[in-house]
């Protein structure tokens, strides 16, 4: 007994860092790559041992290719279509979750149905519909088509808060003369307060990493960073170490973002697992 | 008429789809009294709590509060407090918010709230828990902290649905106490919802026995344990409940099996069960044989099994010395003890 814990300790540290060597491999690669000249890049073998340099941060953010204007049109895409995809996912899952209507499991499988469909079928008729009302390349355009995919994504993960909340708490608000909006805003928001960081967190890195609708529906006013980072490869050269560099710089926020809400991901995640977790 | 606080039920149905769940519910509730709903489970009694506080709409019939129709009105409008059986306290307020939060609800002024939260745990005694969370109290503290904020802002009717059922045994009887001592202070009707019979007998004032979504009696503990109206509310109330037997009443005697026992009252030759309490069986010389199949010693009383052949009958008694189990006896009781019902009907005869 006493020699197996050791040695089941020391299994699972391998297989958790092997998972995370996997899975930060292609990170730190990226990061190593960043501080790289463009000849380090290439040198074969792989050279650890370099002189960094900053060059390619430099020219990224301040050079000709500066990606600073992409990164701003990320954050006007991602921080709209997450607002007003949350504006309408908060009041729309309470009512999938909560009230009783007739159609409530044939509107609840169209919202996943929306989720089952391959995104890149969509990209052609997003063109074309935007095209018509003239608004390709345009925030309003992008973040209208965001909010298709996005919203009811989001509105499904509030729902399995909302059915979290037991009945009878908002039976309870009701008795005690608050109303059905009043028992929204002070007994049920605030139960599903983990929820909504976890949704919009994950609404937002959608929105953020999305690049597929962004480079056919955007243009050169509307270009968020993933579109931007795809310039350093053209059919001439690659810049790798620069690439790099806009990969780094494009997902700080995201992983920043990752780190700081760790503790509300994990407990919205877990919420639903575990019967009342929530209320405890 | 029905003065402040009196409420009443007529003809209240409901359906939920195929399925009735109450078959047309009579009920009138004095003001003032402590009113218990006893039934088993699914019996209806709590959607009757549930109707009373209008979250649940009737499907034919009508709720009255102190003469006025509220059938159609929500529950907000209804002025009636509720203690859950989970209790249903917000979990991400203090005890205080709890508590205070009816009052917020009607727009009280903060200060007014302060005074009125306090004086309500005072009267449960969480005085001392008023900033802690739901989460940091006991299942005791958090049943007491939903019985404040019911009490606090003075309803017109208080609801209780099952509120010791999560509590343990002597928490349970402490709380029993408590509770009908706070209901007689406060003088607020208040119906209380209960599958457990010491509760209803020790706690009502009057108490209507659901059986099968309709109510087949209503009285007093006094009245419904005397005097079973049917043979379903004999089986239900009294612990251990009372020994149901088919026998054949012959003018002034019952004859079960061979056995010839007198009764009171004596009638036309007929079928009908005899039921007698546990409390009132006697053995005796002459009777209904049986053998003695377990004692069971509960300290200050003991219950007596016997097998009579085809069924089991039960004898409850202060102490027991003089039967054994194995022992052959011969079962009687006392002409007077004997409830008749009938067999076809299970009314009382």
């Amino acid at each position: 007994m006493n020699g197996q814990r050791p040695l089941r300790k020391l299994a699972l540290a391998i297989v958790a860092g092997t998972g995370l060597a996997v899975w930060a491999f292609p990170v730190l690669w990226a990061l190593l790559t960043s501080f790289k000249t463009e000849r380090d890049v290439l040198a074969y073998p792989p050279k650890f041992v370099f002189v960094p340099t900053l060059d390619n941060y430099r020219e990224v953010l301040f050079g000709a290719s500066s990606i600073l204007p992409n990164l701003a049109s990320s954050l006007v895409v991602a921080t709209l279509a997450t607002a007003l995809t949350m504006l309408f996912a908060v009041p729309a899952g309470y009512a999938l979750g909560r009230l009783r209507y007739p159609a409530k499991r044939v509107s609840g499988f169209y919202v996943l149905a929306t989720q089952m469909l391959p995104p890149v079928g969509l990209v052609i008729p997003y063109y074309l519909a935007l095209q018509k009302v003239g608004m390709l390349d345009t925030y309003a355009g992008l973040v209208a088509m965001y909010l298709t995919f996005s919203l009811p994504f989001a509105i499904w993960l509030m729902v399995s808060y909302f059915e979290d909340v037991p009945l009878e708490m908002e039976e309870a608000a009701l008795l005690d003369r608050a109303g059905r909006l009043r028992a929204l805003w002070h007994v049920i928001l605030p139960q599903v307060r983990g929820g909504i960081a976890v949704t919009t967190i994950f609404v937002f890195l959608n929105a953020w990493n999305e690049f597929m609708f962004a480079v056919v529906l955007g243009g050169n006013r509307v270009r968020p960073v993933t579109v931007a980072m795809f310039n350093f490869i053209s059919v001439e050269q690659t810049q790798w170490a620069r690439l790099a560099a806009g990969a780094i710089l494009a997902m700080a926020p995201v992983i920043l973002l990752g780190i700081f809400m760790q503790r509300h991901i994990v407990k919205g995640l877990t919420v639903g697992a575990v019967k009342g977790g929530g209320r405890r | 008429m029905i003065e402040a606080g009196g409420v009443r039920l007529e003809g209240v149905v409901k359906r939920h789809g195929a399925t009735t769940v109450l078959h047309g519910v009579d009920l009138a509730i004095a003001p003032g009294e402590f009113f218990v709903l006893l039934g088993p489970s699914g019996s209806g009694k709590t959607t009757t709590l549930r109707i009373l506080a209008g979250l649940e709409t009737v499907s034919a019939g009508r709720v009255l509060m102190e003469g006025i129709d509220v059938t159609a009105q929500p529950p907000g409008e209804r002025d009636v407090a509720m203690v859950f059986q989970s209790y249903a306290l917000y979990p991400h307020m203090t005890v205080a918010g709890n508590v205070g939060f009816p009052l917020k609800m009607i727009g009280t002024p903060p200060e007014r709230i302060e005074r009125e939260v306090l004086a309500a745990a005072n009267k449960v005694g969480i005085a001392h828990l008023l900033q802690r969370t739901p989460g940091q109290l006991s299942g005791g503290q958090q049943q007491r902290c939903a019985l404040a904020r019911a009490i606090v802002r003075q309803p017109r009717l208080f609801l209780l649905d099952e509120p010791l059922s999560n509590l343990d045994a002597k928490l349970r009887l402490e709380t029993r106490l408590e509770l009908h001592r706070l209901q007689r202070s406060l003088g607020i009707t208040t119906v209380y919802v209960t599958h457990d019979q010491e509760e209803a007998m020790t706690l009502a004032d009057r108490f209507a026995v659901f059986i099968e979504g309709r109510i087949v009696q209503v009285g007093t503990p006094r009245e419904v344990y005397d005097a079973p109206q049917t043979v379903d509310v004999a089986a239900f109330i009294g612990t251990p409940p009372m020994n149901l037997v088919p026998a054949l009443w012959d003018g002034g005697v019952a004859r079960i099996g061979d056995a010839v026992l007198p009764v009171s009252r004596s009638g036309p030759r007929r079928e009908v069960i005899v039921g007698v309490r546990p409390a009132d069986v006697r053995i005796a010389a002459q009777g209904i044989p049986a053998t003695v199949e377990r004692v069971e010693d509960l300290g200050d009383s003991t219950i007596v099994s016997f097998d009579s052949g085809d069924r089991l009958l039960k004898q409850k008694r202060d102490r027991v010395t003089d039967v054994r189990e194995g022992d052959a006896v011969r079962l009687g009781f006392a002409p007077e003890a004997v409830h008749l019902f009938d067999p076809a009907t299970g009314e009382r005869l």
